[in-house]
């Protein structure tokens, strides 16, 4: 049985032709189900438990980038199967799931081509894609055993584990990572100055790929999970490995 | 008035999703695929091992361990005892370096400790100051070869003497 969870935003005007050509086609492959819209206060964690125990064995998220973080910040604990219909301004994560936005997301759905990803966990919730943290005065020990300190104060740091990290350096330069290696990638770059625009320049990255991390501060700093921001002093970054069964399509990267 | 219209019907394309960009636009394209990397401004203090390659452009403090390459870049530091499948050094290492495979020593490369490698390829103007040791030499027959050296010098050097005399 599946369900579908709607971001509140697909009740605008402009997505409705959209919306409704996708129920059109997962009626046509018989994968329509329960549709529930989320509200802003709405608790997606309590809604999944739910319809788990009434038997749903799909969970679909209908969204862009937030809404499948969002969804996917509290839900990755339950025991289900994890689907993604993109639609909406951002969904730069459908691409490296390597599924098509709009209608032809319902036809990789279909396929129901499975695979258990890693995600990270961290104060108590998960993330699926990147953890930022914004260029900060902070101390980084990974698996408890090497600690990473730089000449300059500040540093930045970006925890990826679905999309690539890609940083400008005369060029563009990406490293790829992969939700299936067992290991999160940490990319510190250490803060050399600021630009006459105000802008903090970087030098190049240092990687490390870990499954344990502690970062701490004197003074609180800004955590963006998934788009999601907090303020924060002290982070246990912890990989959960192959935590959620994702439905991905054909031409994943990865 | 019957002609064919000329008007073409608007082709849409369908907008590509961006990565963010921790950064301005970019131009070209670059991938990396390197495992481990501590940047030229990083310290690292402690043991540190990796399954990947490793490349060390900062200082590390601390054993240094991997079962694949492990570059130390010139000007990098390492404080301790390396081992690795390979390596490529071209910086300072205070501290043994242990390979399974080729160890390739550039000019501008420091290392004060003993080497243990398989194959090893020392470029002119790299400083070492340690033991070399390396699979495949016996030594018992390299101390009797010794031997053999001395007692041939020694009956030529009596002779001297005896000119000498």
């Amino acid at each position: 049985m599946y369900i579908y969870l709607y971001d509140n935003f697909l009740r605008q005007k402009k997505y409705d032709a959209t919306v409704k050509a996708m129920e059109q086609r997962l009626t046509d492959f018989g994968i329509a189900g329960k549709i529930i819209r989320l509200q802003t206060f709405t608790s997606s964690d309590a809604i999944i438990a739910e319809e788990i125990r009434r038997g749903a064995k799909t969970v679909v998220i209908v969204g862009d980038d937030t809404t499948f973080g969002h969804v996917l910040s509290r839900a990755a604990s339950h025991e289900a199967t994890f689907g993604f219909l993109p639609i909406g301004p951002q969904t730069s994560i459908a691409s490296v799931l390597g599924i098509p936005v709009g209608v032809d997301a319902c036809e990789v759905l279909s396929k129901r081509r499975k695979l258990n990803l890693d995600v990270g966990w961290f104060n108590n919730r998960f993330f699926i894609n990147q953890l930022h943290i914004s260029p900060a005065k902070v101390s980084v020990t990974y698996d408890e055993r090497f600690t990473v300190s730089t000449k300059n104060a500040m540093l930045e740091l970006v925890v990826c584990n679905l999309q690539p990290f890609v940083w400008r350096d005369g060029g563009k330069k990406q490293v790829d990572v992969h939700p299936q290696d067992a290991k999160l990638e940490a990319f510190l770059r250490p803060v050399v100055g600021k630009s006459l625009f105000g802008k903090y320049e970087y030098e190049e990255p240092s990687i490390f790929p870990f499954e344990e991390m502690i970062v701490k501060s004197k003074k609180a700093f800004e955590v963006i999970a998934d788009g999601k921001r907090s303020k924060e002093v002290n982070v246990k970054i912890k990989l959960a490995k192959n935590r959620i069964q994702m439905i991905v399509g054909k031409e994943r990267q990865f | 008035m019957f002609q064919k219209s000329t008007h073409e019907e608007p082709t849409y394309t369908p907008i590509q999703p961006k990565v963010p960009v921790y950064e301005d636009e970019y131009e070209d394209d670059d991938e990396d695929t390197v495992e481990t990397v501590v940047g030229p401004s990083v310290h690292v203090e402690g043991d540190f091992a990796s399954e990947g390659d490793i490349i060390v452009k900062g200082t590390v403090s601390g054993n240094v361990k991997t079962s694949r390459q492990l570059r130390v870049e010139a000007g990098a530091k390492v404080y301790a005892s390396v081992h690795a499948g390979s390596a490529i050094i071209s910086g300072s290492v205070e501290g043994d370096v242990t390979t399974t495979g080729k160890l390739e020593i550039n000019a501008t490369a420091i290392i004060a400790g003993d080497i243990t490698c398989d194959i090893l390829a020392v470029a002119a103007g790299a400083r070492i100051h340690g033991k070399i040791m390396m699979e495949g030499v016996d030594i018992a027959s390299a101390k009797s070869n010794k031997k053999r050296t001395l007692g041939r010098v020694s009956p030529k050097k009596k002779e001297d003497d005896g000119v000498d005399a």
